[in-house]
């Protein structure tokens, strides 16, 4: 009998999940959620189990019970999670577990660990992972703040320990203001959360966001699939990603990789994980975090190493050994992924809902086009905005600039705005082109003003002013004289607004 | 005396000069067509004008040159055009009275429209520095107008005939010194006319 997998997401990653149960000889099963009864992704499952979640508070891929609960109903035998939502929770890992459900993943311990950074740090230090210099515990007034900022160097930050939403932090640049930094952040923090204790990290100005994929089995067996560069963000969020790096020479990506690999096996990790990395601008490296599910971004990565890291998730919860052997992993060419998001980046990336009239992808050898939505789909305002992915590949990272660029101009949506334009003006950047840039680019860089090019704009002024003057010509016009051969559109323009 | 109307020969053949080329460039002699009812303003909120001439044959008119734009699809409010072979999706997004919000490429870029006749209305009304311009054209000499070959509210090219005007047995075309739109044509057919007599107004459509 074929095993069952359940998919407990939407959109996109799904549809993506799907091919990969597929390829396993497994019945790929979706929820329907009442909130988009009609999604993309439906048309490709085997089963569909209808969620019923019209009146619930929360959607079905964040409801763990009635996850449970419906693969238990329906014999599910493995639940792979997809991104976001309860990918990386551990109780719903573990409800998985103890009700005799494969969750494709690592163990819920280890998404447990892996989720609390102070945990996550520690064992980071454990397997000699570089972290951002900064003092392991609250350090106790200006004057030891003063003494550390010395030893590691400005600029620094300041954190409360008990710190959120940027109350109580600061960024000093030098020392004559850390004191009274330190004073005012502390008593900012003493008043708002009840505790004045200050940590002190090495603050990076311009860092970039590095990150190494890698895949481990049960049997100890660990590779990396090289590293992803995520720097270009946007309120915290990607919204364009490269693989390889730029900035990682190879004999970077062997000590970063090795090190990753390292980790892994040092704390028993299997299935798909990445390993989060800050990089300086001198070159230097600290980790961040590290991630327990298979990522958005994830495409690029198997572009450049032809690795189908969902099989593997998949193959990896059923106890088989990983065949891939780091030696015959190799990187090439290079891959660019853009997420299209239905957001107006003319309008601080605000998010639109509504209906796609049309939508019309590029088609390549060389692109990839992952999408949970088609031309008539609605963008409800209950999930998140992405709806598709562009992934390129190309021979080397100029030539993929230039197919990505092409693809991007070969995209069209009518009936919203998406984060396309804007990843056409990061593509031609100077420091995108060359790959200076950073996590910061968006806040200190982009302008709304760089969306717009001349020959749009008059393009733009040309298709107002036909629509404009098919009205004012009906008032004035010397009426219809056309003859047959006036098929010229400009008349026939004219002619289809009678 | 002599002076002057070698002067003026001087001019004539300049313009023949003006006008072979003219023709030779783009296969028709004038860009603007009669018809001013057809050309429209296109402006943004940045100050930046379109002057769009839209023929009933032929390509459009912006700015003063005839651009290679083809239309590749057609909706109620979507235009698909090609031009450099590049596709350019257009879309309207929203339309207030002469004010419309197109979509091209998927980056909003907002225009306000309109005729020829308003933008040179506001542009009188207008006291601040964009002021529509007026350019008189007097008669180089005395003589007698033979033909005037335009009309009132006609489009007219720089270096266009407006009419025909004969001294000392020589037939002299006057022809426009700007792009515009003739407002009054203040001679008749037959009529003489002293050196320096006001014979057309044009409103100029040249920044």
């Amino acid at each position: 009998m074929k095993k069952r997998l359940l998919i407990a997401n939407r959109s996109e990653i799904a549809i993506r999940i799907i091919r990969a149960a597929r390829k396993q000889g497994m019945l790929a099963v979706v929820f329907q959620s009442d909130r988009e009864p009609d999604a993309l992704y439906l048309n490709y499952a085997d089963e569909i189990i209808p969620a019923r979640d019209a009146g619930n508070d929360k959607p079905i891929f964040l409801d763990p019970e009635r996850i449970v609960n419906l693969a238990l109903e329906n014999n599910i035998d493995l639940i792979h999670p997809g991104y976001g939502f309860l990918s990386e929770n551990p109780d719903f890992a573990q409800l998985c577990v103890d009700n005799g459900l494969n969750f494709i993943g690592p163990s819920p311990q280890l998404i447990r660990d892996m989720g609390l950074k102070t945990v996550a740090k520690s064992m980071a230090i454990k397997s000699g992972l570089p972290l951002v210099p900064g003092s392991d515990g609250p350090v106790t007034d200006a004057q030891a703040a003063k003494a550390f900022a010395v030893k590691i160097g400005y600029p620094v930050i300041l954190k409360a320990s008990a710190g959120g939403g940027g109350r109580g932090m600061r960024i000093v640049e030098k020392p004559e203001t850390i004191e009274r930094n330190f004073k005012s952040a502390s008593d900012e923090a003493l008043a708002a959360f009840g505790n004045g204790d200050m940590f002190i990290e090495k603050y990076l100005q311009n860092p970039k966001h590095l990150e190494f994929q890698i895949m481990g089995d049960k049997h100890g067996n660990v590779v990396h699939l090289g590293e992803r560069e995520c720097s270009l963000q946007r309120k915290h969020q990607k919204i364009l990603e490269e693989a390889p790096s730029a900035s990682v020479t190879p004999a970077m990506r062997k000590e970063m990789g090795d090190m990753a690999v390292r980790f892994a096996k040092s704390i028993g990790y299997y299935s798909a994980g990445t390993i989060e990395f800050i990089m300086d601008e001198d070159g230097s490296y600290y980790f961040m975090e590290m991630n327990t599910r298979i990522q958005v971004e994830h495409p690029v990565t198997e572009m450049i190493t032809g690795v189908d890291m969902v099989d593997w998730q998949i193959r990896v919860a059923l106890d088989e050994k990983l065949t891939l052997k780091q030696e015959d992993i190799h990187i090439k060419g290079w891959a660019i992924e853009c997420r299209v998001n239905t957001e107006d980046p003319q309008n601080r990336f605000s998010p639109q809902t509504g209906f796609i009239d049309k939508i019309h992808f590029p088609h390549s050898k060389e692109i990839r086009i992952e999408t949970g939505v088609q031309s008539g789909s609605v963008v409800t305002p209950y999930f998140d905005s992405m709806i598709a992915k562009i992934i390129v590949h190309g021979t080397d990272r100029a030539d993929v600039i230039e197919k990505t660029l092409a693809a991007l101009y070969d995209f069209s949506l009518i009936g919203l705005k998406t984060t396309v334009p804007f990843c056409r003006t990061v593509l031609q950047h100077p420091e995108f082109v060359n790959a200076t840039y950073t996590t910061r680019w968006v806040d200190s860089v982009f302008t709304p003003e760089m969306l717009e090019n001349d020959e749009d704009e008059m393009i733009g002024a040309l298709a107002a002013t036909i629509m404009y003057a098919s009205e004012y010509l009906q008032l004035s016009s010397d009426l219809p004289t056309y003859k047959n051969d006036s098929l010229n559109v400009w008349v026939l323009n004219k002619r289809l607004n009678y | 005396m002599k002076i002057k109307l070698n002067k003026c020969l001087y001019r004539y053949s300049l313009f023949l000069e003006k006008l072979g080329k003219s023709k030779k460039n783009m296969g028709t002699s004038y860009i603007y067509k009669r018809d001013a009812s057809r050309l429209f303003i296109a402006m943004r909120e940045n100050g930046k004008r379109y002057k769009i001439y839209i023929p009933k044959e032929s390509k459009p008119v912006i700015n003063g040159q005839e651009e290679d734009i083809d239309f590749l699809e057609q909706e109620d409010f979507h235009y698909t055009f090609d031009w450099k072979g590049k596709c350019f999706h257009c879309e309207l997004v929203s339309r207030d009275q002469n004010k419309a919000v197109i979509k091209v490429n998927g980056v909003e870029y907002k225009f306000s429209l309109e005729s020829l006749f308003s933008y040179i209305r506001h542009g009188m009304i207008d006291k601040d520095g964009k002021q529509i311009n007026e350019n008189n054209i007097v008669a180089p000499m005395p003589g007698k107008i033979v033909d005037i070959f335009l009309s009132e509210g006609d489009l007219v090219n720089e270096g266009e005939p407006i009419l025909s005007l004969e001294a000392m047995k020589m037939q002299n075309e006057i022809s426009a010194n700007c792009n515009g739109v003739i407002r009054k044509i203040r001679v008749q057919s037959g009529q003489s006319v002293m050196k320096d007599e006001l014979l057309v107004e044009i409103n100029s459509i040249d920044e």
